[in-house]
């Protein structure tokens, strides 16, 4: 049986691409995408894919590449997935066009707050919003007694627990990978601690009793999660998840749909969302609110432009919501959200703020992905890390011209 | 006449983007910033959120294009990369010695780096060695199945390799599944620094090994018989043979083996990549390479990536020096 | 006498026994070492997610998972496929020689050997894609139903050829494959020229200047990469200005407005990374092809210089054909370097035209479910394959090349 598929499969190359079916019109212009890997996108360039002559490359490590890509003359790719923090780069470089005449011409399915506008004119096209929020095993919580936690040092005590009761192998998974991870976690509980990360003359405030606290929980959390967390990125965890070895975790909830994905996980229907904890009883959810959309290329033919615009469209149209309705929280219209959406929506209305995205954020954030590790390796006080991450930061802020 | 093509090249593509690389670490590259009144609008759920406020943009030019300035700076990026005044501050009374000295990255890098190429270069070799002489000493008929599966470890392409080794160990892998067993204890391999480095030097050595047999192996082949004969006759016994006669033939080889081997292993990358072990060990390839990257928004520390490849160049011309001093001897007596 | 001696010869370059079992014992523990990463990875990439990610290395062998979800090998399959092998392997031992010559047109031998080996590669493929799945299958059935003959037919391994179908066809992989043969070819074509010529100059020239010349080389080789690709890839992405001037300029401009409308952009080229990975690898291709020709006396150019032969005559009517040996392994070093090279090509080439290395990482990083992480494996076996084949093919080339003198000083 398996055999006789295999042999279709291998005959189905040799046919001519099926009809586009769920494409409103015919594109004739190559386009290119270069986008984010996580599901929501792979149902994006799916929707896109059907309108023909469209070439979508789905890479998580696009934000080192789309830069020097869009500012080529023409640029190498038409669309491109931005993030409030990775449209930074393409709005300080002008490589991205105003999009308010397309979405004049194609653009009339659009809700208003899918717009992103700078000034007024609108630089790209929102299509969900994302956030780390408290993804947990509703039956062992249930099980054990444990009330869901609202606060970190709720979620410390949950853990504490949960190891005691050994049902799985470790109480808590995070995203700790050195760089963006690392350095996502510790912007959400500083955050969460009241903290701010410059002066209003951007000079560093890293260093403050909020990044103590920052740093002191982020220790106490990483005894609970597997010995190997520094090398833990989004998949590591939800893999954990769902091979039944974490309990709580506080993570995208864009990877929610995959833990109730019979196919790979073995957790189905264990799982529930809830608001990022407090860092603070009775303060803001700790975490930030991030969006993810496309932008256009500025260095392309007006014709292009027009063409990869309509492409996006059909992308961000209600076949993509239909066809992966749990993916992700769309902002698309036609979208009924579910119980997977639950955590962001009580993280945003529990006060989480937006992710903060300017130039000055993305050195303070790059300061801190390389830094806060020599904290929990043990190579360095909590003092001294902070220091040294100031410190850092000042050398980046006067080598990049934004402090004197 | 010959070589003219091949000057060409390598002036084009090695020297000139070397030359313009050095002029970089002493300059600043900077986009000019100015303070704004920005007017922002971002999607909440269901709600768009507004807000009104001040920020430092680039200031851009009637094209569109950001305006920069460049400005030469002396030797403000080697200060930033090798921080004097904390290298001091950790060997006064009070500092804590090499601890705060390998708390900078550079030195860090430089320490890994250091101890990688040096540990590994002596394993690689002896190894070798010893692999080529147990290969040699074969029947025919199994030599050449041998030599096949040793030269496997050395042509996989070095990224897969790496994996290929990270995929046993990582979380419960089948390795670190056996180690455990044997070990008795909950050894997670990537949880700490030391068994990182020990993985990466472990693999290097895997890497790198059967070249050094391969070429070794050759250089047997070409052993004069007459010498060993003579030296059988003279009553020598096998080590002395060794010793006396294969040694020496073989030196010219250590000593490319070894020339090869350090300029590739000071180069250490792909096995960061590969292991992930950034949180843990980084080394100076990888320092110029970090620094090159963009962060979330974009920035790249051109300047300070230039100074530390600068940096890294002197390092493998300092480790270079002796073994292209012995061969030039060498050269120049033999002539 | 001279037989006595000779014995006593055999005698002492016999090893005692204690050394032969040390030296056997060595010798497979190391075989073992270098192919266990491979041979693992390359199961892993034949198994479900859940079988191929288990802790416990049984179910990595055998597969359960992957057998219930309904394909497995079964005894008889294994043994068909073994001897299907062994069959293939032995083949052009027997025939290859008569084929070989009943295939070349009008008596030119090596056009017959290429025509052979395509035909063997032919041949090989039908065997093993559609005789042996066929074959096994009917046998399978065949002897299911016959009493304890029938338990042989049972599936006891689980495979799935899943991941590779989706690596080539869902994600076209062999568009990868094509950018990798081109750039491998073609720096392996470039760089061998190159760098004859400029060994051949090298070796004969002698001199300060030639010293100095391989000293440079040498600092060139020890280079890391990131330091020159930090060089190129904003020279690559603004080639389109940079270069305008090239074609504007009179004379040189019609000339080159023959190959094409306007300058190029340099990032995304196939043919711009192939002369950049070509320079990268000159220092050790001039540094080995020098050691090669300093192997050949000069004598034997200069007495083709005497019968009439220009310079650069003398050198591809009488170095060349001596030279073989050491041009193919050469070329090898100069073939790995550009088929496992991750650096340069994955910031200098788009999607479009990426090689299948970087490639690889592409699944690693959209890796967001545990199938994706078994596509990255098939996908990585798929790379190491031909680079299987090749060492099959030239191990010999290699040991004799170098011992014929490349790595002599």
């Amino acid at each position: 049986m398996r055999r006789l598929k295999f042999a279709a499969v291998a005959l189905g190359l040799c046919l001519p691409a099926a009809a586009h079916a769920a494409c409103d019109f015919q594109n004739t212009v190559p386009v290119k995408s270069l986008t984010a890997a996580f599901e929501a996108w792979k149902a994006v360039t799916a929707s896109m894919a059907e309108c023909g002559n469209v070439r979508s490359e789905l890479d998580q490590e696009f934000r080192t590449k789309q830069p020097a890509a869009f500012a080529a003359n023409p640029a190498l790719y038409d669309i491109g997935g931005v993030s409030n923090g990775t449209v930074v780069p393409l709005l300080n470089a002008g490589t991205i066009r105003p999009l308010d005449a397309l979405i004049g011409k194609y653009g009339q399915q659009l809700q208003p707050n899918q717009l992103i506008k700078i000034d007024g004119a609108t630089m790209a096209v929102a299509m969900d919003v994302n956030a780390q929020n408290f993804i947990y095993r509703s039956d062992i919580l249930q099980e054990l007694g444990i009330a869901v936690p609202t606060t970190w040092d709720d979620v410390l005590a949950a853990a504490e627990k949960i190891k005691a009761s050994g049902r799985v192998a470790y109480p808590l998974g995070a995203t700790m990978k050195p760089g963006f991870d690392l350095s996502l976690e510790f912007v959400n509980l500083f955050l969460g601690y009241g903290g701010s990360f410059t002066r209003p003359d951007n000079t560093p405030s890293i260093a403050s009793d909020a990044g103590l606290k920052t740093l002191a929980m982020l220790k106490k959390l990483s005894a609970y999660m597997d010995p190997e967390y520094l090398v833990s990125e989004s998949t590591f965890v939800q893999k954990q998840f769902q091979q039944g070895k974490i309990a709580m975790s506080n993570l995208w909830a864009s990877r929610a749909a995959a833990l109730d994905d019979p196919k790979e996980s073995q957790v189905v229907g264990k799982i529930a969302m809830a608001a990022a904890p407090q860092a603070i009883r009775g303060g803001k959810s700790a975490t930030t609110l991030w969006w993810d959309g496309i932008v256009i290329a500025k260095n392309i033919p007006d014709a292009q432009a027009d063409a990869a615009f309509r492409v996006a469209m059909q992308g961000l149209g209600p076949q993509t919501v239909k066809a992966a309705p749990g993916a992700v929280v769309w902002l698309i219209k036609g979208y009924a959200p579910g119980k997977l959406a639950e955590g962001v929506i009580a993280s945003a209305n529990g006060g989480a703020p937006a992710y903060p995205s300017n130039a000055v954020m993305g050195l303070v954030s790059a300061v801190i992905g390389d830094g806060v590790a020599d904290y929990l390796t043990g190579r360095k006080t909590a003092e001294k890390t902070l220091a040294d991450i100031d410190a850092a930061y000042l050398v980046k802020a006067r080598e990049q011209g934004l402090l004197k | 006449m010959f070589v003219a093509p091949s000057m060409v090249l390598m002036l084009l593509f090695i020297a000139l983007p070397l030359g313009s690389v050095f002029v970089q670490s002493f300059h600043a590259t900077q986009p000019v910033y100015e303070v704004v009144q920005e007017q922002a609008c971002t999607p909440g759920f269901l709600a768009t959120n507004c807000v009104t406020e001040t920020r430092s943009r680039p200031r851009r030019d009637a094209a569109g294009v950001p305006v920069t300035t460049t400005a030469f700076i002396g030797l403000d990026a080697y200060r930033a990369l090798l921080q004097p005044e904390a290298v001091a501050r950790a060997f006064n009374v009070g500092g804590d010695g090499v601890a705060g000295l390998l708390s900078i990255d550079f030195y860090a890098a430089l320490r890994f780096t250091l101890t990688f190429t040096l540990v590994t270069l002596p394993l690689v070799i002896g190894l070798g060695l010893l692999l080529a002489l147990a290969i040699d000493s074969l029947a025919a008929r199994y030599r050449g199945p041998l030599i096949f599966v040793s030269l496997l470890p050395f042509i996989i392409t070095p990224v897969i390799g790496a994996l290929s080794i990270r995929w046993l160990f990582v979380g419960d892998g089948v390795l670190t599944g056996v180690i455990r067993a044997i070990t008795g204890s909950r050894l997670s391999m990537f949880a700490q620094g030391w068994t990182i480095e020990l993985l990466m030097l472990t693999y290097r050595v895997w890497h790198a090994t059967p070249f050094a047999f391969v070429v070794f192996y050759a250089g047997l082949q070409t052993v004069e018989r007459d010498t060993l004969e003579a030296a059988i006759v003279d009553g020598a016994s096998r080590l002395q043979r060794l010793r006396c006669v294969v040694i020496p033939h073989l030196v010219p080889l250590i000593t490319f083996v070894a020339l090869i081997h350090l300029m590739d292993s000071y180069r250490v990358f792909e096995e960061i990549i590969g292991f992930s072990s950034q949180a843990y060990r980084i080394s100076l390839q990888y320092l110029t390479y970090s620094l090159l990257n963009p962060d979330q928004t974009g920035n790249r520390a051109i300047t300070r990536a230039s100074a530390s490849s600068m940096l890294t160049m002197i390092g493998i011309v300092v480790l270079l020096v002796p073994v292209v001093v012995r061969t030039w001897r060498a050269q120049r007596g033999g002539r | 006498m001279a037989r006595a001696r000779g014995a006593s010869l055999a005698a002492a370059r016999r090893q005692p026994p204690a050394l032969r079992l040390l030296v056997g014992i060595g010798v497979a523990l190391w075989a073992v070492v270098a192919t266990f990463p491979l041979a693992w990875t390359a199961l892993m990439s034949f198994r479900v997610p859940v079988d191929a990610l288990s802790s416990r290395p049984l179910d990595v062998l055998l597969g359960p998972a992957s057998r219930a979800a309904g394909a497995g090998l079964s005894a008889i399959d294994m043994l068909a496929g073994v001897a299907a092998m062994v069959a293939l392997a032995l083949l052009p031992g027997w025939l290859g020689a008569r084929a070989a010559s009943r295939l070349a047109p009008a008596g030119l031998v090596r056009i017959g050997w290429i025509l052979a080996v395509l035909t063997y590669a032919l041949l090989a493929g039908a065997v093993l894609l559609v005789a042996l799945p066929a074959a096994a299958a009917a046998l399978d059935r065949l002897l299911a139903p016959v009493w304890l003959l029938g338990h042989l037919a049972e599936p006891i391994v689980g495979i799935t050829l899943e991941h590779y179908r989706a690596v080539w066809i869902e994600h076209a992989f062999y568009r990868n494959f094509e950018n990798s043969i081109l750039i491998t070819l073609g720096t392996v074509a470039v760089s061998l020229t190159v760098g004859t010529l400029a060994g051949y100059g090298l070796a004969r020239a002698g001199g300060k200047l030639s010293f100095w010349l391989l000293i440079a080389a040498l600092v060139f080789r020890a280079l890391p990469h990131s330091v020159l690709v930090t060089g190129y890839v904003p020279f690559f992405l603004a080639s389109r200005d940079l270069l305008a001037p090239f074609w504007s300029a009179p004379g040189l401009g019609a000339f080159l407005h023959m190959f094409s409308a306007g300058p190029p952009t340099l990032y995304g080229q196939p043919l711009a990374v192939v002369v950049v990975l070509v320079s990268i690898n000159q220092p050790f291709t001039i540094w080995m092809m020098r050691s090669f020709f300093d192997n050949i006396p000069r004598e034997l150019d200069e007495a083709a210089q005497v019968d009439g032969c220009s310079h650069f005559g003398a050198f591809w009517r009488v170095i060349m054909p001596v030279m073989w040996p050491g041009v193919v392994t050469t070329g090898l070093f100069a073939f790995l370097l550009a088929y496992n090279d991750y650096l340069v090509t994955s910031l200098l080439l788009d999607a479009q035209s990426q090689t299948m290395v970087p490639a690889i990482t592409q699944f690693l990083n959209r890796d967001t479910r545990a199938s994706d992480q078994i596509e990255a494996i098939a996908a990585a076996v798929s790379i190491t394959a031909p680079l299987f084949l090749l060492v099959m093919a030239f191990q010999r080339q290699i040991v004799s090349g170098l011992t014929q003198g490349a790595v002599k000083g």
